[in-house]
């Protein structure tokens, strides 16, 4: 059967990391439409990636509820560290948040008993090894869809993950339309306007900013359970700045532009070999030409404009202002 | 509703419509020609390596693979065995190793990985070639338990629980040790296992352990924790470090007026210490599985070849990766055939296979056992601790 | 044991405050954090090992050869990564902190590919003159590099006090188009800042060479974030704080490691960060009219 050809285990592994990365991006793009910078999104990466793992580790905890509870520890962090920061503003806020994500990482190698130091946690439950173990006990054998056992499994992985991405998209997006995602982009654009206007920018900015932690957590969850296997140096400095490219590159003003970004970006070290040697020296050439020649990212609403006019030639466009602040 | 949902599945779907058409695009290095077929007498093998070519720690990679193809075209000359290594690039990164991993054994042509460079990639790659059934050999990775991931996982490097233990158990007979300190990098994976064991090693033998100190990646001041440690009057300092961090702790050390003997680990074995460090490289204690000096014809013809062909000394990393490949080799022609699990099965019996580094036997794990050499630095040389 | 790990805090505050220098220098004129500017500290010392261990010239070659590429590095990242970003219209005050973030990537991996990973050593006759006072040994090196740092610190705080270049200076700093309407230059007054703060990034370089014989592209990094935390502490632009601010993080480093937990030596200098950040944020010694919202 054709199937088994198709199914490689190779591109399934490239699309899962592509769409944990894509819930990475999405985490940044969370707090940067309110208008605030977070470089901490990799110790809420961590926060999230730890809790789970020790949690299915040492309690026989379920992937699912470990997963959860480990986004719901990134965020309860996030509140704690985000109440505290509404003082702060800008650059203040990044500084600050890639302070917080330091000293987490310094946490997670200094607390050898729970953590294992900087060896790190291996043999973490495998969200596919799991479900096929489930589905297997019930009956069911891959053979009968004409797949290998490991081809189920990275395909179960790559689908479950799918889901997820589709899922977190979907909500963005309708918040992104709804009274919140309009205080976003107003408390963005100019916060004391926005004030001004009745806003509560208390409440929206520590959502935003527990949102970016939230899923940040999320995805470093899913991180866990996908690799096995996680150290401290998971979530240093490095892996916060790579979040913050994938953001900045594809655009910070429009989902799919961190989607963008995120998906390119994984896939262009893969793809070309010359350029993984010299990866983090693009890294740095995208984030400084970006900055000086297109603040807003490659993908902005005027190339989402262009498209829809493209595709649906009648219909007017719905929303986007010309005075936008970028990033 | 509707409209709302479209738009971002619609990006995903084509975004991921990219990547499953794009993903064929990488290209991977290729040395040596042939499929994997037997012709004749030769069997035919394509081996699969994964290494740290690109990043901070790219001269590991670059030894290893120098070592690989060294050994490669000597194999392949003498037309018993001709094999084809298909290298991919791990950055250093789990990630990215498992990447190549799954690629690699993708390939039913390809009966083995040699790889990764690091314990925190074989880690990650190790139970992924368990699952599907292709033998690895880690030919530096040196953490505890790696073996032990299962029946495919094998390496030929020296593990920390070998070497520590044979290096300080002769430096503590030869200066008569009481007390020692202990000064590890906490925050790296094999820094932080290197020490485990010696701390280990130390409790068992009864030592007093008077201080345990750490460091962290890019530090390049050591002088307080050196400071500590020169008052507390060590016999001893059991220092657990990369080469890099370590000739400069050793240099720091010397000139504060440390002058007792250092042990370190496999990491910490390498002539770059004195090329760093100079004369404080004096008093390094290590153990290792490859002595470059040693009087043997098969280790002064490979240091003569390769420095021929790479203009550069061979390193330990170089010499394992070497003799690795000639395990390999060995076991593909027992084997009789290039299948992976037959390839499994003679890898387990390979038994006193001479190399460069010694003889050569798996345990039933898949682990070394040999006996390393314990050397000492004197005036500026490796030599060997008598 | 205490004196000689004071001696220790002293040598490593030194070269933190001497960081902290070019750091605030920026900021204070600017109103930007550049985060490349541990970079540029490490490709100094880069500059330093070249022209003693490989080259075999003398070290006030060095100093001059460090103090002029770095310069030069300076300008070029006042051109690339902060000069675009100046007076457009819609770009946001973060927009230079991601720059110099890309700025900083772009140069240790750089520096990566040119000097390779590994450490270089730094020998110089100079770095081994040494002196005994009972069981102490003080290395000249170590004198040295306080009195430089405090030197940097006058010259700085005269030049900007007290010169027509450093009114010009603090003019810009206030206010740009004012500056710019009373007839300063500031275009020039900017790069002239960029520049002489790299310099001394440059100037710090070879001194942590010689201090501690150990130069590799990642120091950079764990400098630049060091030198933040410094600021910070010393409040943004301040001068004298940024001293002061480095000779508090160099001693309570040490002292963490003498009498403490040296697995948490980092975290000294991060949670610095976030504390002051949270509790007082124009810093220990900063007004409170540098609100912490710019």
């Amino acid at each position: 059967m054709m199937l088994v050809e198709i199914v490689n285990p190779y591109y399934l592994q490239v699309g899962s990391f592509i769409l944990i990365n894509i819930i990475l991006g999405l985490s940044i793009y969370v707090t940067l439409s309110s208008g605030q910078l977070s470089l901490g999104n990799a110790g809420f990466m961590g926060i999230g990636a730890y809790t789970s793992a020790l949690l299915t580790l040492n309690f026989d905890v379920p992937i699912i509820v470990g997963v959860i509870a480990g986004a719901v520890v990134a965020g309860l962090f996030g509140i704690l560290v985000g109440i505290p920061s509404l003082r702060l503003q800008g650059v203040y806020l990044a500084i600050a948040t890639l302070g917080f994500g330091e000293v987490i990482r310094v946490f997670f190698v200094n607390w050898e008993s729970v953590t294992k130091g900087a060896v790190g946690i291996s043999g973490i439950p495998h969200i596919g090894r799991e479900i096929f173990m489930v589905l297997k006990d019930a009956g069911f054998d891959p053979a009968i869809i004409g797949l290998k056992n490991n081809q189920f499994v990275f395909l179960t992985v790559f689908f479950v993950l799918l889901l997820i991405n589709i899922l977190l998209v979907w909500f963005i997006f309708r918040q992104q339309n709804s009274r919140i995602g309009r205080a976003f982009a107003a408390i963005k654009m100019d916060e004391k306007a926005a004030e001004s206007m009745g806003i509560n920018i208390t409440y929206y900015k520590v959502l935003a900013f527990v949102q970016g932690a939230l899923i940040s957590g999320f995805a470093g969850a899913l991180f866990a359970h996908v690799m096995s296997y996680i150290s401290p140096a998971d979530f240093s400095y490095h892996r916060a700045v790579e979040i913050l490219i994938f953001a900045v590159f594809g655009g910070s003003e429009v989902i799919v532009g961190a989607i963008f970004g995120a998906t390119f970006l994984t896939l262009m070290p893969e793809m070309l070999r010359f350029i993984s040697e010299y990866r983090y020296m693009i890294y740095g050439l995208i984030l400084l030409l970006m900055m000086a020649f297109r603040p807003q990212g490659l993908i902005d609403v005027q190339v989402l404009h262009w498209f829809q006019k493209l595709r649906l030639p009648k219909r007017r466009a719905e929303h986007g202002s010309k005075n936008q602040k970028h990033l | 509703m509707r409209k709302l949902f479209k738009k971002p599945f619609l990006s995903i779907s084509i975004l991921m419509l990219v990547l499953l058409s794009a993903c064929s695009g990488k290209s991977s290095e290729t040395t040596g020609e042939g499929t994997s077929s037997k012709e004749g007498d030769v069997i035919n093998a394509k081996i699969g390596v994964i290494s740290y070519i690109t990043g901070p720690g790219a001269a590991y990679g670059e030894a290893i693979t120098n070592g690989f193809k060294l050994a490669q075209k000597e194999i392949n000359d003498k037309g018993e065995v001709n094999i084809n290594l298909v290298i991919e690039d791990s950055a250093g990164k789990q990630e990215e190793a498992l990447s190549a991993a799954q690629k690699l054994m993708s390939d039913d042509s390809i009966v083995a990985l040699l790889g990764p460079t690091l314990s925190t990639e074989m880690n990650v790659v190790g139970p992924e070639a368990e699952l599907n059934g292709i033998p690895i050999m880690g030919t530096s990775t040196t953490a505890e338990g790696i073996p032990q991931i299962g029946e495919y996982v094998f390496r030929n490097s020296l593990p920390e629980a070998l070497a520590i233990p044979t290096s300080i158990k002769k430096a503590v007979e030869k200066n008569s040790v009481k007390k020692v300190a202990i000064l590890y990098g906490n925050d790296d994976v094999f820094t932080k296992s290197g020490f485990d064991t010696m701390k280990k090693v130390a409790e068992d033998m009864g030592l007093e352990i008077v201080t345990i100190e750490t460091f962290q990646k890019g530090q390049s001041d050591y002088n307080a924790q050196l400071t500590k440690i020169k008052g507390l009057e060590p016999d001893l300092i059991l220092c657990s470090a990369l080469y890099n961090e370590g000739a400069v702790i050793m240099d720091q050390a010397r000139k504060m007026g440390v002058d007792v003997p250092f042990v370190g680990g496999n990491g910490f074995n390498s002539p770059q210490v004195i090329e760093i460090a100079g004369k404080a490289a004096d008093g390094l204690i290590v153990a290792t599985p490859w002595f470059g000096d040693k009087e043997n014809p098969k280790v002064q013809a490979f240091n003569e070849k390769y420095e021929a062909e790479y203009k550069m000394k061979p390193d330990q990393f170089a010499a394992q990766a070497y003799d690795a490949l000639y395990i390999m080799a060995e076991a593909l022609k027992n084997a009789g055939e290039a299948d992976r699990d037959k390839l499994k099965e003679a890898l387990l019996e390979i038994k006193d296979l001479e190399g460069i580094l010694g003889k050569f036997s798996f345990d039933k794990d898949g682990d070394v056992v040999m006996d390393p050499t314990v050397l000492i630095i004197k005036d500026g040389k490796f030599k060997v601790f008598e | 044991m205490l004196l000689e790990q004071l001696i220790n805090g002293i040598t490593l505050g030194s070269i933190y405050a001497i960081v902290a220098l070019g750091f605030t220098l920026v900021f204070g004129v600017l109103g930007i954090i550049n985060m490349a500017h541990g970079e540029i500290f490490m490709f100094g010392a880069f500059i330093g090992v070249i022209i003693t261990s490989t080259l075999g010239l003398p070290l006030w070659i060095a100093f001059l050869a460090a103090i002029i590429v770095t310069g030069i590095l300076g300008y070029m990242l006042e051109r690339v990564a902060l000069r675009p970003l100046r007076g457009k219209q819609g770009v946001s005050h973060l927009a230079p902190l991601i720059s110099t973030i890309g700025a900083s990537i772009l140069l240790e991996n750089l520096s990566h590919h040119l000097f390779g990973a590994g450490n270089h050593p730094f020998r110089n006759a100079f770095a081994e003159i040494s002196f005994q006072i009972g069981s102490i040994t003080i290395y000249l090196v170590q004198i040295l590099i306080f009195v430089i740092s405090v030197i940097l610190m006058i010259v700085l705080s005269y030049w900007l006090l007290k010169t027509k270049a450093g009114k010009a200076l603090r003019a810009t700093a206030e206010n740009i188009e004012t500056a710019s309407i009373l007839g300063v230059n500031t275009k020039r007054i900017i790069i002239l800042t960029v520049v002489i703060a790299s310099a001394m990034g440059g100037i710090a370089g070879i001194l942590v060479g010689m201090a501690f014989n150990s130069v590799n592209p990642q120091m950079g990094l764990s400098m630049g974030l060091k030198g933040l935390a410094i600021i910070i502490l010393g409040g943004m632009g301040n001068v004298r704080g940024a001293m002061a601010g480095g000779l508090i993080l160099g001693l309570s480093e040490t002292l963490i490691v003498a009498y403490g937990d040296s697995g948490y030596r980092d975290a000294v200098a991060f949670i610095t960060i976030i504390v002051i950040l949270l509790l007082r944020p124009q810093g220990l010694f900063g007004q409170k009219t540098t609100a912490a919202g710019r």
